[in-house]
């Protein structure tokens, strides 16, 4: 089998308004499976958050990676998805976040790292045209001149493969902290202060709002490839629902990793 | 009989970070849990990675908790970000730890 093209699909969007984190997980797992079961064109769909929340990888630890005291105190509530990579702090307004579900057609024959960068080289053409010169740190940091501006990660699900993406749009430094551990070897090199500056978000390097970020870069997609305005279905939202109750809302899933 | 809530961490080259939290029960590991912003497919791996460390003698060096984890992992296992060695690293460094507590 051979790799697979953007070109060669007619491509949906999905931008609905703020839903909760749990939903965001569970439509992950329900879109890229609905994807590599040909059920469903493949998918590019921007999230918005109706409520902050950490978003542990696959295999993060609960305890080392979140300070569930102070989780609580802000009101912070803790998910795990199904890619795996580092634990990501949101909260409304403040990230520009999308997954890609795609046919596992088109990453055949490439590595992790160049699977990485051929689903997002329309983002990074997208950002230069707003003048910001960015680019792919492997494996899976999207970073510019200013410095870090967000993280992917990929799961690969039978004949489909998701990679969503969230980049910092604006930042709450101080409480973020305060969430999330930031291990003592992962810092063995750096301060804490420098590992806040070391993001420098959309807002500060385009003084643009945030939907107009998001316009831009669905434009940026769309001239280049075939792209079909859509909204989620009933029995999509319905198979999502089943599975925050089966999965993503059980202690098993989030504390599978302690 | 102290069980102390052992935890070591390793630092891959690249950047991502493998934790490994454990107990020591006769003096062998127990309850294993590898953990890490790594990447891993298929995901289920990550439990053959912890059975292949239960019950190790706390004595055994970094080579043969590697190689135990490495026979361990399925064919098709897919890894970025975590490896056998580095596992077998950061299980050294938790038990080192203990011996300092």
């Amino acid at each position: 089998m051979s790799r697979t093209r953007w070109r060669d699909y007619a491509w949906r969007l999905l931008r609905p308004a703020a839903q909760q984190p749990l939903l965001h997980m569970a439509l992950d797992q329900v879109l890229t499976d609905a994807v590599g079961a040909g059920t469903s064109a493949p998918t590019l769909r921007f999230w918005e958050w109706a409520a902050p929340a950490v978003v542990l990888g696959r295999f993060q630890s609960v305890r080392n990676e979140v300070d569930l005291a102070a989780a609580e105190r802000h009101g912070v509530e803790i998910v795990r998805r199904i890619s795996g990579g580092g634990a990501m702090f949101v909260e409304p307004g403040n990230q520009i976040t999308y997954s890609i579900c795609a046919p596992r057609a088109m990453v055949e024959g490439l590595s992790f790292q160049q699977a990485y960068a051929e689903m997002d080289h329309w983002v990074l053409e997208g950002l230069k045209t707003l003048g910001i010169n960015a680019w792919y740190e492997p494996l899976n940091d999207i970073t510019s001149d200013g410095g870090k501006i967000g993280g992917a990660a990929q799961a690969w699900r039978g004949d489909a493969v998701l990679h969503h993406v969230t980049m910092s749009y604006d930042m709450d430094a101080e409480k973020m902290l305060q969430v999330l551990r930031i291990g003592r070897e992962k810092m063995s090199d750096k301060g804490t202060t420098s590992a806040i500056k070391r993001v420098d978000p959309l807002r500060r390097q385009t003084q643009m709002a945030r939907e107009l970020i998001i316009d831009h870069l669905i434009a940026t997609f769309a001239e280049r490839y075939v792209l079909n305005h859509d909204e989620l279905t009933t029995a999509e939202l319905e198979q999502a629902e089943a599975l925050i109750e089966s999965r993503f809302a059980t202690t098993a899933w989030r504390d599978a990793v302690a | 009989m102290a069980m102390n809530k052992l935890h070591g961490e390793y630092k891959i080259p690249g950047g991502k970070l493998v934790q490994v939290d454990l107990l020591l029960r006769d003096e062998q590991l127990a309850e294993v849990q590898v953990s890490g912003d790594f990447f891993l497919e298929p995901p289920e791996a990550i439990a053959a990675i912890n059975a292949a460390l239960e019950g190790q003698p706390a004595s055994a060096d970094e080579d043969t908790l590697a190689a135990s984890i490495q026979a361990a992992l399925p064919a098709d296992v897919a890894m970025y970000g975590i490896t056998p060695e580095g596992v077998a690293v950061a299980v050294r460094r938790a038990l080192e730890q203990d011996g300092q507590s």
